[in-house]
């Protein structure tokens, strides 16, 4: 394999694919590189860590067609500090040869026979917004785990809800919830659960883009966004039964300036260490926001709101709380409020189509 | 900058509370320890001290030393009630207080000066009240760093000797400037970080004062301990301690393990265990308010081959159940045949109790695996032992003959008391 290509190109489409390499070797070493296979100009570029696979291809001037693992993370720094320019790339059977003006390098490969075989996408393909979907996933991806211990939750709901698609994440303190209506992309009734991690990285890719391409396999989902692939196992399992948790109750009802109460919540949050919670003091003239850490110290701060309801305090985790009103576009947030000890919902008044479900804290 | 920072260490604090309890101790070696064939010394007087015997010896080779040593079996919580009590007088000196152990604290003092003098005024003030008022003598290292004040305190104290300790100046301040000179004359081994191993890497080098350690380019001792203890030895060397005075950090995890005078080799008698020790975590777990998701176990086998086991709960739980039925649970892939002569459970991942953040899904304490009504039944466990006594009350797996084996802090820690099979 020989090719020439610009530095920044290269540089830009290894790093995309490098995202999906194994971070640690584990028990495939062969995880931790990035495939480069080049088809007279086309050069392809695959960093896979099993779960998760991104393809990136990009344009080139080709010199030989070839297949070659090259170490992801090395080749990315060697080419990132190349001087910027055209770089010279060749790869023999074990070593690639990395040039760019009077630099040299010469890097191992890894075996190109042991780099997993990818399965093709599915056929059926179904577009979307790129910019709708990114707003979606940047609302409801911050509620998804990152324990482990419960795969499922580390996992986004993606649902066939009317006619369009639903997304829902929850780590089980916290529910986020987003219709995106008319953007049919499942049959009805189908749903699936897809890795978060995945649907992080392709919101970094969706930035810029116009469309996104979603085909749907049995055990996998694959979105295509310009010339790059991502393609990610789906989870296995049965996603909590939300609906119950959404369905409307007579309710306290809160209703503030979405900005001036991030900006308290952001003071008030500094006295609020460790798993302190911030407390939320109603009253039908406003809302007292409150945190206190033993041997540290106070605060709290006063806030103009309409409040309907009976007077009672409830706290909350504040990175929980935070997370849930940054999601929230408008320029208010309404809180339905049952009790101290009871799940919150954070809406905005000006739209249906997203909610946040929120657990309190119980302060003794 | 003024020399602010206090290292308070208690002289042979575990020895010192027996005999200043029992008279008829003073003067005597004393040792502080288990007695047993695994036990091991605690603390000595310095009595004993003249004789080779320091703490963390194994009892067998103590007694050898100094066969005519009074043996003590140590009373954890007598000494934790004094270290309360001096630290309640640290405490009126400054907030700044970072309790290191049971007998030892760093304190800040750089704000208490204009209320009580300077940091070499309050250490002598220190060192008075707490032999008035707790009779307990002690060693107060002053400097600018706490690693310069630690080895101060230790410069501080008595020497021992066969006639009797030679007492010590009690207080040792290093001013500003004299770090230095007070550090350089150390052998190396008096830095923290630097034990046997390092020690013996060091002498290949030709170091054996702190000074000769403090000549040697950084880059040569990075290359012959690697970067972060090369560097870190080098500030040490050169008197740099950036730490500062933390008051009380919460604990990571609450734990509790025994050393078996004869070894358990069946899955009865650790499971029995697991009862006991469980009793006494979820006690402590409860007195200070926390409670664990994550269990852990640590067997020690008859070889010192020492592995550890965890595992974690859907949620949090202070409940003494839970906690031994998931220290079983990890148990039964253990084969105890060949013998276990240690065996220990740990809560980690430790929440608040008092500010609990509630789940959607509601895991109710039975879904968590929790039969119910063990909260109210653990809380009331707690309020009958509050008024009548640990032995009150307890699991019944737990009854003996001569009233229930409940595990408590410290009383076994430094080996078992006598061979008494569990």
């Amino acid at each position: 394999m020989e090719l020439r290509c610009e530095r920044d190109v290269l540089v830009e489409a290894l790093a995309t694919a490098g995202r999906a390499t194994a971070s640690r070797g584990g028990s495939l070493p062969v995880l931790g590189g990035v495939r480069a296979q080049l088809e007279g100009d086309r050069l392809f570029l695959t960093g896979t860590d099993l779960d998760l696979t991104i393809a990136d291809a990009v344009t080139v001037k080709g010199l030989e067609d070839g297949v070659a693992v090259l170490p992801g993370r090395l080749t990315v720094d060697i080419v990132r500090a190349l001087e910027p320019g055209a770089v010279h790339l060749t790869a023999t059977a074990d070593e690639a040869r990395i040039a760019a003006g009077r630099s040299q390098f010469s890097v191992r490969l890894l075996p190109a026979d042991d780099f997993p075989r990818l399965a093709d996408a599915a056929t059926e393909e179904v577009t979307l917004d790129a910019a709708g979907l990114a707003e979606a996933l940047r609302q409801v991806v911050r509620a998804a785990s990152h324990d482990d211990a419960r795969p499922i939750l580390t996992g986004v709901l993606m649902a066939a809800e009317g006619d369009g698609l639903r997304l829902v994440a929850t780590d089980s303190y916290r529910l986020a919830l987003r219709d995106l209506r008319g953007a049919s992309v499942l049959s009805e009734g189908q749903a699936v659960l897809v890795p978060s991690k995945a649907l992080g990285e392709l919101a970094r890719l969706l930035s810029g883009a116009d469309t996104v391409t979603l085909r749907l396999g049995q055990r996998d989902a694959t979105f295509e966004v310009g010339d790059t692939r991502l393609t990610t196992r789906l989870i296995e399992g049965e996603f909590p039964n939300y609906r119950q948790l959404i369905s409307g109750t007579q309710a306290n009802q809160l209703t503030i300036g979405r900005d001036p109460l991030l900006d308290a919540l952001r003071r008030v949050r500094l006295l609020a260490r460790e798993s302190t919670p911030v407390r939320l003091s109603l009253r039908a003239d406003g809302v007292e926001l409150s945190a206190v850490t033993q041997d540290v110290g106070q605060a709290q701060e006063d806030l103009d709101a309409k409040y309907e309801g009976a007077e009672l305090v409830i706290a909350f985790n504040p990175e929980y709380l935070a997370d849930g009103i940054e999601a929230l576009a408008g320029d208010e947030v309404s809180f339905e409020i049952i009790d101290a000890l009871k799940r919150v919902v954070l809406r905005s008044p000006e739209s249906e189509d997203y909610l946040y479900l929120l657990m309190p804290v119980r302060v003794s | 900058m003024a020399a602010s920072i206090l290292h308070v260490d208690m002289d042979s604090f575990y020895a010192s509370v027996e005999m200043l309890e029992d008279p008829s101790l003073r003067g005597k070696p004393v040792i502080v320890g288990g007695e047993g064939a695994r036990g091991v010394v605690a603390s000595c007087s310095y009595e004993a001290r003249a004789f080779g015997v320091h703490s963390a010896m194994p009892s067998v080779r103590a007694r050898r030393l100094c066969p005519q040593a009074v043996f003590v079996h140590g009373r954890y919580d007598r000494y934790a009630d004094y270290s309360r009590q001096f630290h309640e007088i640290f405490r009126s000196f400054t907030p700044l207080v970072e309790g290191i152990s049971l007998d030892e604290a760093f304190l800040d003092v750089g704000g208490a000066q204009r209320l009580f003098g300077t940091g070499a005024e309050i250490a002598h003030r220190i060192r008075e009240r707490v032999a008035d008022e707790l009779g307990l003598p002690c060693a107060v290292g002053v400097a600018t760093t706490k690693f310069v004040a630690k080895l101060a305190s230790k410069a501080a104290k008595p020497t021992p000797s066969r006639a009797g300790p030679v007492p010590g100046p009690g207080v040792l301040v290093v001013e500003p400037g004299k770090e230095l000179e007070f550090l350089h004359p150390l052998p190396v081994g008096a830095l923290w970080g630097v034990g046997p191993a390092t020690q013996k890497r060091l002498a290949r080098f030709g170091i054996v004062t702190v000074a000769d350690l403090a000549a040697l380019p950084i880059e040569t001792l990075q290359g012959a301990l690697g970067k972060a203890s090369g560097r870190h030895l080098h500030d040490l060397a050169w008197g740099r301690d950036e730490r500062a005075v933390v008051p009380v950090s919460k604990p990571k995890s609450i734990g509790h393990e025994e050393t078996y005078a004869r070894d358990l080799h069946d899955h009865e008698a650790l499971g029995r265990e697991a009862v006991r020790l469980a009793d006494g975590v979820t006690t402590r777990l409860r007195k200070a308010a926390l409670q664990g998701r994550t269990v852990s176990i640590k067997v020690r086998f008859h070889d010192f081959h020492t592995i550890t086991r965890s595992s974690t709960l859907p949620a949090a739980t202070d409940v003494a159940v839970v906690i031994a039925g998931a220290a079983r649970d990890l148990l039964s892939h253990i084969d105890p045949g060949p013998g276990v002569r240690l065996f220990g459970i740990t809560m980690s991942n430790l929440e608040d109790a008092r500010a609990r953040q509630l789940t959607l899904d509601d895991p109710t304490p039975e879904a968590a695996g929790q039969p119910p009504g063990w909260d109210s039944a653990s809380k009331a466990i707690d309020e009958i032992r509050e008024r009548f006594g640990d032995g009150a009350v307890g699991p019944a797996a737990l009854v003996r003959a001569d009233g229930l084996h409940l595990k408590r802090q410290g009383d076994t820690q430094w080996g078992p008391r006598q061979d008494r099979g569990v």
